[in-house]
């Protein structure tokens, strides 16, 4: 038997009603409750009057939307914090090396000297 | 520069909204700054209307409310790199705006908070639903018949937690769990604000139903 007092009842009877309830044992010990009891389903439908009545009201009445200035800024100050973390990002390391030939002929020397190659190295910007 | 909306309708949004969030496969560790960007305006800057809504009833002003929603866009973007993709994003954009109220613009309102007398507005609540037993359905219409402006008032006028509750239950269909995790509470604590905030949200809309004399009696 699930039986459950009428004051067991009332303390879930919020969650019951916004279908919060997940331990299924108390969902249903409450549901056989309010099978036998007048009173707890007069409180429950007084109750679930007034949460419905709430949310119709504020559902209604709460749904502004946000001024074009606002969209505006907010794109803006994106926009500058992507480009920060951007150019936090592009911060650029080339190490080159570099390749020196040295050629004597007839006591004539000639030097050459070449980049052989180069690394580009990108690393966040602390 | 991202685009941007020209024109006053507040379509930003480019893709669709959860669903296809879902699907698409997110590899926080390969994808490049510039991504993670790409993919914040485009899952995120769809709530700002509901952001600033619910903003206007935590500040319960339009200033603040735009500070507010500015701030809460600045954070979550630098963040945006915590939020685990596949996740609840409204929930952690709310948690994020909620965070910020509370640590940046309550900070300067000195009003008595709620706490401390929890359980006599408890009490107040419920000897209140015990004498207004007037025909309930008629006063129900009267509520519906108030203008939208005296709902929010009726709002702004209860207790800070428990307009937040009541605002994250009923407007934005949050449940007890999410809320917990967005202004950070146990859930129990949660499910009796957002009973105490309907009650007294009740009573208040109630006595301007009376006092425009749409609901007769009372006192």
């Amino acid at each position: 038997m699930n039986s459950i007092s009428c004051s067991a009842c009332g303390e879930w009877l919020i969650p019951f009603i916004d279908n919060q309830i997940e331990d299924s044992a108390v969902f249903n010990a409450i549901a056989f409750h309010l099978q036998d009891c007048a009173n707890c389903r007069e409180q429950l439908e007084i109750e679930r009057r007034t949460i419905t009545v709430i949310r119709a009201l504020l559902t209604r009445s709460c749904c502004e939307t946000a001024p074009v200035t606002l969209q505006e800024q907010i794109a803006h100050e994106l926009h500058r914090l992507e480009l920060e973390q951007l150019a936090g990002f592009t911060q650029t390391e080339i190490i080159r090396s570099y390749r020196r030939t040295e050629i004597t002929i007839d006591g004539e020397t000639q030097i050459e000297i070449e980049t052989s190659h180069e690394i580009r190295r990108d690393f966040p910007q602390i | 520069m991202p685009s941007k909306p020209k024109n006053e309708k507040p379509e930003l949004t480019v893709s669709e909204p959860a669903a296809g969030g879902a699907l698409v496969r997110v590899d926080r560790e390969k994808e490049s700054a510039a991504e993670r960007s790409k993919r914040f305006e485009r899952d995120a800057l769809q709530y700002m209307n509901q952001l600033y809504a619910a903003a206007l009833r935590y500040t319960r002003n339009p200033d603040d409310a735009h500070d507010l929603v500015q701030d809460t866009y600045a954070k979550a973007y630098t963040s945006f790199h915590q939020f685990e993709p596949g996740t609840n994003l409204k929930a952690w954009l709310y948690r994020v705006l909620t965070t910020t109220f509370i640590n940046t613009y309550r900070k300067d309102q000195r009003r008595p908070q709620t706490s401390d007398n929890e359980a006599e507005d408890w009490q107040l609540a419920e000897a209140a639903s015990h004498t207004s037993d007037l025909g309930k359905s008629a006063e129900d219409v009267a509520l519906e018949n108030l203008p939208d402006s005296d709902i929010k008032r009726a709002l702004h006028e209860i207790p800070e937690e428990f307009r937040i509750a009541v605002y994250l239950a009923d407007v934005e269909g949050f449940s007890y769990k999410e809320i917990a995790d967005i202004v950070d509470v146990p859930a129990g604590t949660v499910m009796s604000r957002l009973h105490r905030g309907r009650k007294q949200l009740r009573e208040k809309l109630t006595e301007y139903a009376r006092e425009l004399g749409y609901v007769k009696g009372g006192n």
